[in-house]
């Protein structure tokens, strides 16, 4: 067993697990966050992704040992007591997801960029969610979601998006 | 470009779906419903649907759903049929609720329960929208003093008629959508490979029940046709063991595989349907493949007959293409196969 | 049913430094709760509005529970074993090693279902493989551990032995009378259809040209996201709950009732939110095996398929193969067409009885043609069982008739779309079932995506541009 302790979404949280133990696993199963879910473990699908230290990474490939003394952030630890965060907000307006499952990975990975890249090009946003597969949807409305958060982000006006 | 003609339904054979509605005391309303959520929005379709004939809103209706024990049987979420079967079942059971409401309301109004109409969250007069009362009070009075709590179950199942066992001929599908695609592809004439950079879709669906829906349905299976026109497949060694069972080997359309797709609703309206609406889940990726095979022959001027068009499969016909092609000598003979600066449509 | 459930908690067997135990669920915290109604729900007329989904909030905040979210207290984690070979006579199963592996509490093999075949059409599939594998994906045996680690690796411990059959791959192989069947005795033909309207050689006859076209294409899986994931639990009444990710609940309950030899009424089954179907989880998988994991453990049992098994044991689209005739005048206005369709069939029938009867009276395409003769033919081979996948066959055929109506309009030198116009359905023309068509709207939507696109006219083949 290895003692691993970090900050998770804000908090600092402590486990005592087999080392080789994912991090997908050490999230779902010790500390119950459900949101990052398993579709292939290993590290093909990117639904697992979650922010560490700032960076995307496929939970799915990572080890506790190397998430030791790291920031985690994941999908519940998006939005505040008070309010949805932007991509979350426009996600669920512009129907973005469809069955949801890629939908915490996919954000994570919208949000990592976001926070290095305030104002990407729709290219750098394909680019940024090339490793989080998603069936249902056929990204558009994911881009579109992903531009109109960050005009929010930037205090800019939403731009309208076309519709059929 | 291709089109494309899809049934909604199961062929000939019985598929019913039945549905509950119940009115809350205060105008709102649950829909029982034994269809499953697969990811398409149909939960939301149905409270649409609904809402419409009771004359509230979406956000009124809640949706319960999947689960054996408290919904009414449906033949599921198969063959794009939930808009059209579960939606008519869903049409006709709140319909049922409503002629409750109208039963409780027209003494109350004065009228006969066949002058009413439900809209904008009040039960009114047809033709004199001033003699109104809120659909909330109508359904508090219908449980408190009339003792007739409104709830109504229908079922619907398309009407088909058997295929002649010798000659197919019969009436398999209660209704019909249709679809007509056009992709423009960049093919690279080095190396096959096929980059698919825009894709139009014009498709029928009857009403758009919700159009955001349907365009993120059109947005789905044309990723999807992209991926089997293109990428996808599942290999097999010579004794039949897989040979890419896993996402690293088996490629499916990513953000970069996938263009911007525009999508575009034929207005369409089928009588059959509930208030007009026919279906959109599969048809969505049926042309797509075809759209670009024949995208790809208008670039480089390749059939591609089989199914994925891989970047190998491009450039060995490009190979043979140009082989078989005589070698033009002489001034202001372009060769075909390269780029000859005329646009293409 | 004897057997007790095996004491589970010796003190060795979680303690292993390999082993994460699963810890018993922290509450949750639900919020934000925003309460601001997005404006597209709150508007009337409800048909038309753009509403967002009410589960649309619940996806992006991470709280949609998919089934392999929920945990249930003792909750036992199921495996099964997959044949890894294509087809093969079963010897014998040997599962006491995997049995008394600390942490194992239950194995059972297709042995201990009571009715061990299903289908939603013939019942041609077994819940377990009794006696013969017919693909490589077949499972074998299912074993209930106290960790999805301990059930993977009594995989390992269950020995079975197999007597090789050459598997017949080729679907053109096996529509071919002489070769042996694989669900003997019968042939290798299980499903036949056709179409016959008019007089085809006629209509040829009378043609100015004759267009001829082969098409292939490929089997290729949903890929839905979630992976097939199903808890199954008992109550002391003898009634069963399953959850799964099953799209047709209604006859799920009935296969269940049907293969465990109980009445639909003590079978409850309850559908979350499914994350991706796509047709592939339109029937049974597992939900037997895993309820009678869980009657013999008297605790819950959940099993989540890995993504190998997602593509090696679960449905797939059918590969067609697709011969088209089609006599034209010279203005390309067809005349008629003769289709032949081979179906690759797999190792079981699923819903290829569906997909044979759709591609078959798809497969001329939405145009009027008066002379048809259209023939298919589904066929078993030892590959993954082929089954619902969107379409069911349309996507198929519709690359068939397209490729080829374009192919005709190049040779004559006709705008595709021109050639379309001139043979699509109108409202109210017959199919080639005789049905009269409504709400026919091909030439609007042909119409539509031309102008939308800026469709002008026959192109030019050459640029590396194409449409």
């Amino acid at each position: 067993m290895v003692n691993v302790t970090l900050k998770l979404n804000g908090e600092t949280r402590s486990a005592s697990v087999p080392p080789e133990t994912t991090l997908l696993r050490l999230l779902r199963d010790q500390f119950n966050l459900t949101g990052a879910k398993l579709g292939c473990d290993v590290g093909d699908c990117g639904a697992c992704t979650v922010i560490v230290d700032g960076k995307p990474v496929n939970s799915c490939l990572m080890l506790v040992g190397q998430v030791d003394g790291r920031e985690i952030l994941t999908i519940e630890g998006l939005a505040t007591a008070d309010h949805l965060h932007p991509l979350q907000k426009l996600f669920e307006h512009f129907g973005s997801l469809q069955c949801g499952f890629c939908g915490p990975g996919v954000i994570m990975s919208a949000k990592a960029l976001l926070d290095e890249n305030p104002d990407p090009s729709t290219q750098e946003i394909r680019d940024a969610l090339g490793g989080n597969l998603c069936r249902c949807t056929g990204y558009t409305k994911m881009i579109e979601a992903i531009k109109g958060a960050s005009c929010i982000l930037r205090g800019e006006e939403v731009p309208a998006v076309k519709s059929a | 470009m291709a089109c494309m003609w899809y049934p909604i339904g199961f062929t000939v054979a019985a598929n019913p779906s039945a549905a509950v509605v119940k009115i809350n005391e205060d105008g709102t309303a649950t829909l029982l419903t034994g269809t499953v959520e697969t990811g398409q929005g149909s939960l939301t379709i149905l409270a649409q649907i609904v809402a419409q004939e009771l004359g509230i809103a979406t956000d009124d209706v809640h949706v319960v759903s999947a689960d054996t024990d408290a919904t009414p049987m449906d033949t599921g979420a198969i063959a794009s049929r939930t808009t059209y079967v579960t939606g008519n079942a869903a049409r006709m059971a709140a319909e049922k609720a409503k002629l409750t409401l109208f039963e409780v309301a027209a003494p109350l109004l004065g009228v006969k329960p066949t002058q009413l109409e439900a809209q904008d969250h009040k039960i009114f007069v047809k033709g004199f929208p001033q003699r109104n009362m809120h659909i909330g009070d109508v359904a508090n009075h219908a449980r408190v003093v009339s003792g007739q709590p409104p709830i109504g179950s229908a079922s619907f199942n398309p009407e088909t008629l058997a295929l002649d066992p010798e000659t197919g001929q019969g009436k398999p599908f209660g209704t019909y959508v249709y679809a007509t695609q056009i992709a423009e592809v960049d093919v690279d004439d080095e190396t096959g490979e096929v980059e698919v950079v825009r894709v139009v879709a014009s498709h029928d669906c009857g009403t758009a029940i919700n159009p955001m829906l349907v365009e993120g349905q059109v947005e789905g299976g044309v990723a999807m046709g992209i991926g089997f026109a293109l990428e996808e497949e599942m290999l097999f060694d010579a004794n039949g063991r897989h040979i890419n069972p896993n996402l690293t080997n088996y490629i499916m359309p990513t953000s970069l595989d996938t263009p911007d797709i525009e999508v575009d609703i034929v207005d369409s309206y089928d009588p059959t349907g509930p208030f007009g609406a026919k279906g959109v889940g599969e048809p969505t990726l049926v042309p797509t493949a075809a759209a670009i095979g024949n995208a790809i022959y208008d670039a480089v001027g390749v059939r591609i007959t089989s199914l994925p068009a891989t970047a190998e499969k491009v450039f060995k016909a490009l190979q043979a293409k140009r082989e078989q092609q005589p070698k033009q000598i002489g001034a202001g003979v372009p060769q075909n196969g390269g780029a000859n600066g005329k646009p293409a449509v | 049913m004897a057997d007790k459930p095996k004491v589970v908690d010796k003190p060795d067997v979680l303690q292993r430094p390999d082993i994460l135990k699963p810890q018993a669920p922290a509450p949750l915290v639900t919020f934000p709760v925003e309460v601001v109604v997005p404006e597209g729900r709150q508007q009337t007329p409800a048909v038309g509005q753009r509403a967002s989904r009410a589960d649309g909030r619940l996806h992006g905040l991470g709280q949609t529970k998919y089934i392999d979210d929920m945990y249930f207290p003792n909750m036992l984690f199921a495996k099964i074993k997959r044949a890894g070979i294509a087809s093969a006579l079963i010897k014998s199963i040997d599962t006491k090693e995997a049995e008394a592996m600390p942490g194992v509490i239950a194995v059972i093999t297709g042995r201990d279902i009571p009715c061990n075949s299903f289908g939603p059409s013939l019942k041609d599939q077994p819940v377990l493989a009794d006696t013969r594998v017919f693909h490589a994906g077949d499972g074998v045996a299912a074993v209930a551990a106290v960790s999805e680690q301990i059930a993977t690796e009594a995989l390992e411990k269950i020995k079975v032995e197999y007597e090789p059959l050459t598997p017949v791959l080729d679907p053109l192989e096996s529509l071919k009378l002489e070769t042996p069947g694989i669900h003997a005795p019968s042939a290798n033909i299980y499903g036949h259809k056709i179409i016959k309207k008019g007089d085809v050689e006629k209509a040829f006859a009378e043609s100015d040209h004759i267009f001829e076209g082969s098409f292939r294409t490929q089997m290729v899986e949903h890929v839905p996201l979630e992976p097939y994931a199903c808890i199954a639990q008992w109550d002391a009444n003898g009634r069963v709950t399953i959850y799964s990710t099953l799209g047709r609940i209604t006859l799920g309950r009935a296969d269940v009732g049907r293969t465990l030899g109980i009445p639909m009424s003590r079978v409850r089954i309850v559908a979350t939110v499914v994350g991706g179907n796509f047709g592939g989880k339109n029937e049974i998988r597992a939900e037997p095996a895993l309820a009678l994991l869980s009657k013999k453990t008297g605790r819950p049992v959940k099993c989540v398929y890995t993504r190998v098994e997602e593509f090696t044991s679960s449905t797939t689209r059918h590969p067609l193969i697709m011969d088209y005739k089609t006599g034209v005048t010279k203005q390309g206005k067809i005349l008629g067409r003769k289709i032949r369709l081979v179906l690759d069939g797999g190792a079981y029938c699923s819903w290829s009885e569906t997909t044979l009867g759709k591609a078959c009276i798809l497969s001329a395409g939405p145009y009027n043609i008066e002379n048809l003769h259209a023939e298919a033919f589904v066929v078993y081979t030892n590959k993954t069982m082929t089954g619902a996948m969107r379409g069911f066959g349309a996507p198929q055929v519709c690359f068939a008739y397209e490729s080829h109506m374009d192919d005709i309009a190049h040779t004559l030198g006709i705008d595709p779309l021109e050639i379309r116009l001139l043979n699509a359905f109108d409202e109210g023309s017959l199919s080639p079932t005789s049905q009269k068509l409504h709400s026919v709207v091909v030439k609007e939507s042909l119409l539509r995506a031309a102008k939308l696109f800026g469709w002008n006219g026959l192109g030019d083949a050459g640029s590396g541009n194409g449409a």
